[in-house]
């Protein structure tokens, strides 16, 4: 019998039509594309690099501008700081042993801990938010763009890191009496032990903004620590008063540092007597601080790296469907 | 599957006023062949191949989950594929340079980037990265955004927002233009408008554009050649008239045979198979109906033998060569020849 029965079996007379399985041949030879860019790979890499920097700065600046600008944000930080002083403006009395008011010491922890939290709550929050969105795979297509955005970034940690101490120590000393270091020593202390800090926590914070899944999560995982860190870590009371597998525990972490080296910056030399180990250790604030640098260079590196490849347009849509499906979000 | 010579790949060449400075010869802005991608066990590419021309507007038409994404995206540079040989803009995309990324411009589906910064400094920002930009405030005049120079990103509506991503896009002068599935969701007027925003920059600026859709209506006005990918297989690729030309040539037959089952059967020779029909009947043939196909029928008839193997976008198969598609497919390359 002539033909195909048609209503069962579609399949039977499928891709008669049209169905070459075949798309273009490819005819031309494939190795003709080199041209003037390749002509001076040395100068051009050299001008990319210039573009990258100037445009990495530009970025930081504007979002600088932009956080500024954004009060909500903004708030956040100044909140902070606000909840420092008031705290600072109730403690009385004095570190046990010493002569030094109790809301300094609480005032130097709160420093180090403003520092601790722009580099594992503020930066991964940024990180995980732009990925998200897609500035991240925009830069990603962009030439130079991921130095570009590293810079950026930096630029915005540093700034807002500064900005935060200038306001919380400055405020401090003018409304409650807080405290400032004493000799140029002291501010030297003050620059490195800060400068460290960052260095310590900021790669960090990075190499988790790589990972975390998305910007709600993160903030839920992220603040449970940073928050059981702020209270055994010797920032609010002296660390002497807390059991010793606590101390052991939160000494392993950077923040107990950070705070041990801005208060050897911001407290008279004599309230050292109050330190566990009776003085400053500064040598091992270096080290401990210096060691969580390099280690969360070393874990930074590969995982940012690896978070920019994962990036892709379909990631993106999967992301906006989820978000679409749980109604949250629109287009 | 072998490259076969294909008849589409020459009648191409006919695009007005594009390739300027490139002389006679084409070139192959991007080329591809036997491509292939799997994930774990499922294969999504089953060995692709496709050349775009400079200066010309290709689409890539497809169902959703026909491959299309994932070709644009390895195409971009953001996918290792599993086999086979691309270079886009004589670079393989793996291993794509700044300098190589400074030629290639993408749009993708959901940007959403960069909501706080407004219109102009975004655009602005970005041509610092580029060593030879174009004049930002010209682009916002040629994406038609010029009186949101000064809005917030995010309060741009889904078309703005659209012309934005191109406008970013093609900032550093990019000799290719990736756009994946630019027009979804948009409402026709904001179609239109970035259907017109796809020509101007193909015919005025040069730009080789690659755009996916799962349109065939907006594959038809925007391109000048079309391949269809359907379950990571390119089944057809041409011109929109060559398309048409090449699904019509094949008429549809239908009849009522003598024990009254309805039949069909496509033949480039019509006549012949109605005669033949006569002799074997005997008589009248119940029911005749004879009918050219047009370029949406073999569109949506792929589309949907496809769906009828019930495997979605996912070919479980990695060869296909015992696959109904594969064999169906290769089977009536000599009829469709002789016609």
């Amino acid at each position: 019998m002539r033909g195909t029965e048609m209503t069962p079996a579609p399949e039977a007379t499928a891709a008669t039509d049209t169905g070459t399985a075949t798309g273009t041949a490819t005819a031309t030879a494939t190795a003709e594309g080199i041209d003037a860019e390749g002509a001076a790979p040395g100068k051009a890499a050299a001008g990319s690099r210039r573009r990258s920097w100037r445009s990495g700065l530009l970025r930081g600046r504007i979002e600088l501008r932009h956080l500024l600008r954004n009060p909500k944000e903004m708030s956040g930080h100044v909140i902070n700081v606000v909840v420092a002083l008031l705290l600072a403006s109730y403690l009385h009395g004095k570190v046990p042993g010493t002569h030094v008011p109790m809301a300094h010491l609480t005032l130097a922890g709160f420093s180090a801990y403003l520092l601790f939290q722009i580099g594992l709550v503020n930066l991964p929050q940024i990180l995980v938010t732009e990925r998200e969105e897609g500035t991240l795979l925009r830069l990603r297509a962009t030439p130079g763009g991921i130095p570009a955005y590293l810079i950026a970034k930096s630029l915005l940690v540093v700034a807002m890191a500064f900005g935060t101490l200038v306001l919380l120590l400055g405020a401090a000393a003018l409304l409650v009496d807080g405290p400032l270091p004493h000799g140029p020593d002291g501010w030297l202390t003050l620059l490195w032990v800060s400068a460290l800090g960052l260095l310590a926590v900021v790669p960090l914070g990075a190499a988790i903004g790589a990972v975390l899944p998305n910007p709600r999560e993160a903030l839920a995982l992220i603040m449970l620590p940073t928050m059981a860190l702020l209270f055994t870590s010797g920032a609010m009371f002296p660390l002497g008063s807390l059991p010793s597998l606590v101390q052991k525990i939160a000494s392993v972490f950077p923040l107990r540092w950070m705070a041990q080296g801005l208060r050897s910056a911001l407290l008279p030399d004599a309230a050292r007597a109050a330190e566990v180990a009776g003085s400053w250790e500064l040598p091992k604030v270096a080290l401990i601080l210096g060691a969580w640098a390099v280690a969360g260079f070393l874990l930074a590196i590969p995982l940012l790296r690896r978070a920019a490849r994962r990036e892709s347009g379909s990631r993106l849509s999967e992301r906006h469907r989820k978000a679409g499906l749980s109604g949250s979000q629109g287009a | 599957m072998t490259t076969t010579e294909h008849p589409t790949t020459t009648a191409a060449a006919s695009t007005p006023g594009a390739a300027p400075g490139s002389g006679g010869a084409r070139e192959g802005v991007v080329q591809v062949r036997d491509l292939r991608m799997s994930y774990g066990g499922a294969t999504v590419l089953h060995g692709i191949d496709l050349e775009i021309h400079r200066g010309e507007i290709f689409a890539l038409l497809g169902p959703n989950g026909a491959g299309k994404t994932t070709t644009v995206e390895i195409l971009e540079g953001f996918r290792q594929r599993s086999a086979g040989e691309v270079r886009v803009l004589g670079t393989d995309p793996a291993r794509g340079d700044d300098a190589w990324r400074g030629r290639v411009g993408l749009v993708l589906q959901y940007w959403r980037d960069h909501r706080r910064w407004q219109v102009a400094e975004l655009l602005a920002h970005f041509a610092t990265y580029y060593p030879h930009p174009r004049d930002p405030s010209e682009l916002l005049a040629l994406v038609g955004l010029t009186k949101q120079a000064g809005r917030q990103v995010g309060q741009l509506s889904g078309g703005q927002r659209r012309r934005l991503d191109v406008a970013l896009a093609i900032v550093g002068r990019p000799e290719i233009l990736f756009l994946d599935e630019p027009t979804t969701g948009f409402d026709p007027e904001a179609r239109r408008d970035f259907h017109d925003l796809v020509e101007r920059l193909a015919r005025d600026e040069g730009v080789t554009i690659l755009l996916t859709t799962h349109d065939l209506a907006e594959a038809e006005r925007l391109a000048d050649r079309i391949a269809m990918l359907v379950n990571g297989r390119i089944r057809i690729c041409g011109t929109p008239a060559e398309l048409a030309r090449r699904a019509a040539a094949q008429a549809e037959v239908r009849w009522t045979a003598p024990d009254g089952t309805a039949r069909q059967e496509r033949t480039a020779d019509p006549s012949q198979l109605v005669w033949e029909l006569h002799q074997e009947t005997g008589g009248p043939i119940a029911d005749l109906e004879v009918r050219r196909p047009t370029l949406e029928d073999t569109y949506l008839h792929m589309v949907h033998q496809d769906d009828g193997h019930g495997d979605g976008g996912i070919a479980g198969d990695g060869t296909g060569a015992g696959a109904g598609a594969g064999s169906g497919a290769d089977a009536p390359e000599g009829k469709e020849r002789a016609a």
